[in-house]
């Protein structure tokens, strides 16, 4: 056994041959790196510029990319096992720089970094624990891919994937033997050499495959919009949404070049995970084949033979791709760009979504009921009227305004906010927030509800505004703002944390409650805290399995809950399966959309299914009976 | 084929309804318009005709300056050119008077089919069509849910009383009159919006179309609805309330 010097053995002199032998090695790989990363360089700038694009501010921008690149925060919090192994391998990456660096410069005799030296001693060594980080993590990774195989990462073996692992993990292995041997043994100029092939034949595979991430994905997480689901306003009056090539910008480019393969997205996607045929990962990869195959200046369709057209409008917009990805790729404006170029120019034909349309274009609401029966509603359980007098406008959305259950919803929660003695109103001529057409890409129609809604708002002078729907809320807030200033929206979990201190704690201790994350309040708001503390005043929270920021959707986002039937397994099904499993007593819900479709789930499970109540209904039910 | 669907705009579906001052029209300020429910049908009838044969679609509307929109919708689902009937007094008119505006307008067109809804979501008369085919000394047809085109003229489809159907053959030029429910109605897309502001909208004045403004038919008074709710429990047992219930629907409510 050798000895271990704890110093890094180096070959102390090169030949001529070997310096240029090592010259034209050099130069053939960085060509040969070149030659595929222009092209790959060339297709994203010849992309479309983003109309949109703001680099400042800068500090969120900063902030993404020490959080998720440096830090590999996503990486490892989402996927603890594999994250942590990829986190090694990165950070192995980030300490050899220099010592790759010293590396090359030794074969050319100008090697800055000595081992002996204290610094270089130093530096070596901390770079060896991470060599040594590296290969575990490596061949951990190596192990998940073709021991494993977990099913997101695709059928078929990636034999690219080993083969980099191996040359990786070559990488680590011959850097530290290196301090097993003396400088002048032979071993060490065998060791130096294997080294330098292994990372020569590393570079020009990077660009060629989904290695690229390593150069583009710092690049993605740094430039991405910023904010979660952020739809790019339609630049000028021959945009119409992703329609061809000439349609994708800089920032889609960049981003289907950027994927890793990983599958986050599909193992979290509703969709996918219940049969359906969109796979989030298939659409960046349909992608960058129409990239690489006809470029960005083609006028072929993007949906048809690169990805196929139901695919995008099966999307829950639950976000939980976007959400996952630690390359920073953003799904949501994809899928619905793809969406909006479909709808925007009517080659997306379908029965239930024309009739949505239609049934936006011409009337108030998305079931296409006549106004009158939200009239009929409000004065039924004596709404008050918004007069610009009263603090909050209570926004009643569709589900609010004409479902029944959401009527339910809407009649606790103003009987909450009677007993907290806070002053509302509701509008006598609001209409659908818009959420259903902007979500399925409908352009037109969004942009004429929320026109007219933001009008009548400046009429009736609204300041303020609470609504029991995260998608009416999500809406008004950040999408309206494309046609002008919405007042700030609350919703009515935020609202009831708020006066948590006013409302009567735990009336029945004994209810066990499983809360179920609405997609647009959880991962489109961060708003998680809230409904937990409404729900903790009526009784036990329960957890399901999928909780947070990793909910598991209803199925009702994105429009879908007005196309009729899915195909496969239903997404709601499994979810409220999900959640009776924990044997809650409760469901508590926080958005209509989510409460119809359990409503529905359960009615199927007969009489042993918990019940299902909106946080609203869980607090109105604690206040005390002389109040009511 | 040269079509001319004949539309009308009336208040949204979803309006609030006032009676004016007068009691002779509802109270237009604060109204919110849109296109009446058949015109949309014989719309998509006549889109779906050139689809198929080729040809133009000029739709034709009277109204004062705010049918805009309604026009720019019709030209964004698909129709080629618009003619506007700038005519500010169109409550007034009765179907003789619109029918005689759309008839001037028509003739110099000479079109092969003139299409219009059955019937106004606000007036309800069925009339203007087929007084429009009287003037033009056109053979119509109306309740019309389907349109073929054969070598020698027209087949088309009628809706009749308790499910019936007929099959008529028609020559051209002929006028039809169109049902709700035919077609599927297709959607106003954001392309179409746009593609519609360089379509040509040529407005003419009723002035201009010299037609006699003098009604046939007054309106004497317009009224809302009264309300009425009626409760009646019926006694016995299930199966005689039942019986007794379905007597009822069959016979005095007459759904069944």
């Amino acid at each position: 056994m050798l000895p271990l010097s704890a110093i890094l053995a180096e070959p102390q002199s090169f030949s001529l041959a070997e310096k240029l032998l090592l010259i034209v090695l050099v130069a053939a790989s960085v060509t040969a790196f070149w030659l595929r990363f222009r092209v790959v360089l060339a297709k994203i700038l010849q992309s479309k510029k983003d109309a949109s694009f703001r680099l400042f501010p800068i500090g969120k921008r900063l902030w993404d990319f020490l959080w998720e690149v440096a830090f590999q925060a996503k990486v490892i919090r989402q996927r603890p096992l594999p994250g942590l192994a990829h986190a090694f391998v990165f950070w192995g990456f980030c300490a050899f720089v220099l010592v790759t660096l010293n590396h090359f410069a030794v074969g050319l005799g100008l090697g800055f970094l000595s081992p002996t030296s204290l610094f270089g001693r130093f530096y070596f060594d901390f770079a060896a624990v991470f060599a040594l980080a590296c290969a575990v993590g490596i061949l951990g990774l190596f192990i998940r891919r073709f021991l494993v195989r977990p099913k997101w990462l695709g059928q078929q073996l990636s034999y690219q994937s080993g083969f980099i692992a191996f040359l990786i993990f070559l990488l680590m292995v011959t850097y530290l033997a290196s301090f097993f041997v003396a400088d002048a043994d032979p071993a060490t100029r065998v060791l130096w050499w294997v080294h330098t092939l292994a990372l020569l034949t590393f570079l020009p595979i990077i660009p060629h495959t989904k290695h690229l991430h390593l150069v583009l994905s710092p690049a993605t997480v740094f430039l991405s919009r910023g904010s979660f689901s952020q739809i790019p306003p339609l630049a000028g009056d021959e945009d119409f949404g992703l329609i061809a090539g000439t349609d994708l910008t800089r920032l889609v480019s960049l981003q289907a070049f950027s994927c890793v393969e990983c599958g986050r997205c599909t193992e979290h996607c509703p969709a996918a995970i219940t049969g359906k045929l969109l796979n989030p990962k298939e659409i960046i990869l349909g992608l960058r084949n129409y990239l690489n195959d006809l470029g960005p200046a083609s006028e072929e369709p993007l949906l048809g033979k690169y990805n196929p057209q139901e695919a995008p409008f099966q999307c829950t917009t639950c976000g939980a791709c976007e959400f996952q990805c630690p390359v920073g790729i953003e799904h949501l404006p994809i899928l619905i760009g793809l969406r909006r170029g479909a709808v925007n120019t009517g080659t997306w034909q379908d029965d239930y979504g024309s009739k949505l349309f239609l049934a936006l274009e011409r009337g108030s609401n998305a079931h296409g009921l006549p106004a009158s029966e939200r009239d009929k509603f409000i004065e039924k359980v004596a709404l008050p009227i918004f007069d610009g007098s009263q603090e909050y406008c209570l926004w009643l959305g569709c589900m609010g305004g004409y479902d029944p259950k959401g009527r339910e919803i809407i009649a606790d929660f103003a009987h909450v906010m009677n007993y907290l003695g806070t002053s509302f109103g509701v509008l006598r001529k609001e209409k659908c927030c818009g959420d259903p057409v902007r979500r399925l890409g409908n352009d037109l129609v969004f942009q004429k509800l929320a026109e007219s809604n933001l009008e009548v708002f400046a009429q009736s002078k609204v300041k303020k505004v609470v609504s029991i729907c995260p998608h009416c809320v999500r809406t008004i807030q950040e999408d309206w703002k494309e046609f002008g200033t919405p007042p700030p929206v609350e919703h009515h979990s935020e609202f009831l944390a708020g006066h948590a201190n006013k409302l009567p704690a735990k009336r029945s201790g004994s209810e066990s409650i499983v809360y179920h994350d609405p997609c647009y309040l959880g991962r489109y708001r961060n708003v998680y805290k809230q409904p937990r503390k409404v729900v903790k005043l009526a009784g036990k929270l329960v957890e399901a399995p999928r909780n947070h920021e990793r909910s598991f959707c209803c199925g009702a986002g994105g429009g879908l809950v007005f196309l009729g039937e899915e195909t496969g397994e239903r997404v709601g099904q499994v979810r409220a399966t999900e959640l009776i499993a924990t044997g809650a007593t409760t469901i508590g819900t926080a958005c209509p959309f989510c409460n119809s479709i359990f409503r529905d789930a359960l009615a199927e499970k007969g009489a042993a299914a918990p019940q299902l109540l909106d946080i609203a209904q869980l607090t109105a039910r604690g206040l005390p009976e002389s109040q009511t | 084929m040269k079509i001319i669907v004949a539309i009308k705009q009336v208040p949204e579906r979803d309006a609030q309804i006032r009676i004016d001052a007068a009691g002779k029209w509802i109270e237009e300020s604060g109204l919110q318009y849109a296109l009446n429910e058949s015109d949309a049908y014989a719309l998509e009838e006549a889109l779906q005709l050139k689809e198929k044969h080729g040809g133009e679609v000029v739709v034709l509307t009277a109204g004062p300056e705010r049918v805009g929109p309604t026009i720019r919708e019709a030209l964004a689902k698909g129709a080629d050119r618009a003619i506007h009937i700038d005519c500010a007094d169109l409550g007034s008119r009765d179907a003789l008077g619109v029918a005689r505006l759309l008839a001037a307008a028509v003739k110099p067109e000479n079109p092969d089919l003139i299409l219009t809804g059955l019937q106004s979501d606000d007036l309800g008369q069925g009339q203007t069509g087929v007084i429009l085919a009287e003037l033009l000394g056109l053979p119509h047809s109306s309740l019309i849910l389907h349109v073929d085109k054969t070598d020698s003229g027209l087949t088309v489809k009628r809706e009749l009383e308790e499910g019936w159907f007929q099959s008529i053959e028609l020559p051209t030029p002929a006028v039809l009159t169109i049902q709700s429910g035919g077609n599927k109605l297709r959607y106003a897309t954001l392309m179409g919006i746009k593609r519609a502001k360089t379509k040509e909208v040529r407005t003419v004045s009723a002035a201009e179309l010299a037609s006699d403004a003098t009604p046939v038919a007054v309106l004497e008074r317009v009224a809302l609805p009264q309300k009425q709710k009626s409760t009646q429990m019926i006694p016995g047992n299930p199966k005689e309330a039942a019986a007794a219930l379905v007597e009822k629907l069959k016979f005095e409510a007459r759904v069944l």
